[in-house]
């Protein structure tokens, strides 16, 4: 049934995932050491509807517990480390990122267009987590959360580079570091929340982007989270003249993961060519030798793209050198703290090495939470 | 270690340098150079720069096979910089050995470009100048300083060269220049450095690498550079100009340390 317990955090158990859907459990699949990897439900409408629950939301405690109950704590993620909060931490501030990351990711003034009351009403519920500043981060244009008191504040980034990533905003109005940590939540979780307070029922609805070279008719399309991306690129891509199935992204080109199913935080679907065209070197084995690419990643050469890609105010170049000799230490005090595998991706793609930086700082990232 | 490398279907749309781009962009720059050192000097030079060529293409090849990694063909840069510093008269057999000297000790021993702390045509010169007597630089003409300068804009355009390196050094070599012997000097100082300046100063592996680095980078280059410089006159040795670059590359990851300190510092302050 839809907003029906599935499973919840070993750790902590008060923190509980539900179904997006109403439908049948079809399989589980249990990964490496018995992880949970998926959990996948066969829609089937009309029989079971929920019935309309009420959020309490008088307290803090209440609507903490409230949120935790229906399963829209995971919508939280902590900086530093970008992990599910622990049901009893504090945030210091909560950023709202109602920006978006990439050109080609949904704009979010078009998909609260109509129903700012929800959004807003899913800001309200959000003061009541933290005692300092719900920070709605958006492009420039009419405030989202205008009228809402003086603790949900509407921040202004204007498009382009890494101005839509949450990293950036924390940067810019929060920083943080050990001890401090604040939380971000997409905008469209705060909508599915005001959504539940407003009607009682849990609606999961994306709205997300189809776009990349294979995608038939880049658009909007509004689906649920966690939905079947083999089945939406079955629909949604263009046929390849060799009949090769299009890459799926789940998330942005640049940031994304090959994935099955609809991620948690994306709000995007992109479609690659899958195996990229390139020349093929003629069959000479001298040809192939030379040609070859490395197994390992190259060699950093400080180019100014570099200093361009990653703007958080400290040394590229050393912050780097850091990340990539795995120096916790160097990497923490010059703020990676700051940030998650998104906010580096520009500058893995910028470097001369092909080294995935993102990778690094989860390195560095899982060392430092092992310590704190 | 294949594990930190970056998914290929990202890695597809990378927009930026490749090491072999970075080479290439380099070898563009480096043409005009090398042209006008060949056409001034003769067909002694051409032998020079294949002496050069051979020598550290064949390490290059020696190296990427041992450790079974791609090739970045730098070291072609390096045989077209040797090129331009030495002069025809020095004996092939010199050549080949100051540029096994500056491409393996410089170099690739680190583990190639981007991993050592010096510039291997520095080493190469240096060693020349070092080990065999008699031997000097070639000392650049103004044809030359004109043929560097649209290279430099290139490497600059790309992002491949720091201004704030090439600005600290010019500015310190003209204050002493004006100091010394007056407006008069300005033209040779800067036609006999500008090469220099340009491909081995500049050259953003063995500078320092952060904002504030490289101008103290640049600075302490200068310095060194009019420390060093024994010619009398205006003119600047070439010779001054490899040693400058090799002691200032020494000091980087000094200057680097000191700065990444500095930052925390900043940053402890601004957030508590």
């Amino acid at each position: 049934m839809r907003g029906q317990a599935l499973f919840h955090d070993r750790a902590h158990p008060e923190i509980v995932f539900v179904s997006p859907i109403s439908g049948v459990i079809d399989t589980i699949t249990l990964g490496p050491r018995r992880s949970l990897s998926a959990l996948v439900i066969r829609s089937e409408t009309g029989q079971h509807e929920p019935d309309p629950v009420t959020m309490a939301m008088s307290s803090a405690a209440e609507v903490r517990a409230a949120l935790l109950a229906q399963g829209f704590w995971p919508a939280f993620l902590t900086r530093p480390f970008g992990r599910i909060p622990a049901p009893d931490a504090q945030a210091e501030a909560i950023f709202v990122t109602t920006t978006p990351d990439n050109p080609h990711a949904p704009d979010p003034r078009v998909v609260l267009a109509e129903e700012q009351d929800v959004f807003a009403a899913g800001l309200k519920v959000l003061a009541f987590l933290t005692s300092g500043k719900v920070h709605v981060c958006q492009t420039p244009g009419t405030d989202l959360a205008a009228g809402l008191g003086d603790r949900i504040r509407g921040a202004f980034f204007l498009p382009g580079g890494a101005s839509g990533l949450a990293g950036t905003h924390i940067h810019r109005l929060h920083p943080v570091g050990p001890g401090r940590s604040v939380w971000t939540i997409g905008y469209q979780d705060v909508w599915s929340i005001g959504k539940m307070v407003k009607t009682g029922f849990h609606d999961f609805t994306r709205v997300v982007a189809v776009a990349g070279p294979r995608a038939r008719q880049p658009r909007l399309v509004r689906t649920i989270a966690g939905a079947s991306l083999t089945e939406l690129a079955g629909a949604e891509a263009l046929p390849d003249p060799r009949g090769r199935p299009p890459c799926v992204l789940s998330g942005s080109a640049t940031s994304g993961r090959r994935a099955a199913w609809l991620g948690r935080y994306h709000h995007q679907i992109t479609l690659l060519d899958d195996n990229p065209a390139r020349w093929e070197p003629p069959a000479s084995s001298l040809v192939k030798w030379l040609r070859r690419e490395s197994s390992r990643p190259a060699a950093m050469i400080p180019t100014a793209a570099l200093e361009r890609a990653l703007d958080f105010g400290f040394p590229v170049i050393p912050f780097l050198r850091a990340l990539s000799v795995g120096d916790a230490e160097t990497a923490s005090r010059l703020g990676c703290l700051e940030m998650v595998e998104e906010d580096l991706a520009a500058v893995s793609l910028a470097c001369t090495s092909g080294a995935d930086y993102g990778r690094m700082l989860r390195h560095v990232l899982d060392e430092l939470a092992e310590d704190a | 270690m294949t594990g930190w490398l970056l998914d290929p279907h990202f890695k597809q749309q990378r927009g930026g340098w490749t090491p072999a781009g970075i080479t290439l962009a380099q070898l563009i720059a480096l043409a005009a150079p090398v042209g006008v050192s060949l056409a001034e000097r003769g067909p002694a030079q051409i032998a020079v720069l294949i002496t050069a060529l051979v020598a550290c293409l064949v390490w290059e090849l020696a190296f990427a096979l041992i450790r079974g990694r791609a090739l970045s063909w730098h070291m072609a840069t390096v045989a077209l910089i040797l090129t331009v510093l030495l002069p025809e008269t020095v004996p092939l057999w010199q050549v080949a050995m100051a540029a096994s000297f500056g491409v393996v000790f410089g170099e690739l021993v680190f583990g190639g470009r981007g991993y050592g702390i010096v510039s291997g045509a520095a080493a190469a010169a240096g060693f020349l100048v070092f080990s065999f007597t008699g031997v000097g630089l070639a000392v650049a003409s103004n044809a030359m300083a004109l043929a560097v300068l649209p290279g430099a804009l290139l490497l600059l355009w790309g992002g491949l060269m720091s201004w704030r390196v090439l600005v600290t050094v010019g500015v310190v070599l003209i204050a002493a220049s004006l100091a010394r012997d007056g407006a008069d000097s300005l033209p040779l100082v800067l036609t006999t450095a500008v090469f220099g300046l340009v491909f081995l100063v500049a050259d953003p592996v063995v500078a320092a690498s952060t904002q504030l680095g490289r101008l103290v980078y640049g600075v302490l280059a200068g310095l060194l550079i009019v420390l060093f410089d024994t010619i009398e006159g205006p003119a600047i040795a070439p010779a001054a100009i490899v040693f400058a670059c090799l002691l200032a590359s020494l000091f980087a990851p000094l200057i680097d340390y000191l700065d990444v300190k500095l930052a925390v510092r900043r940053r402890e302050a601004r957030h508590g």
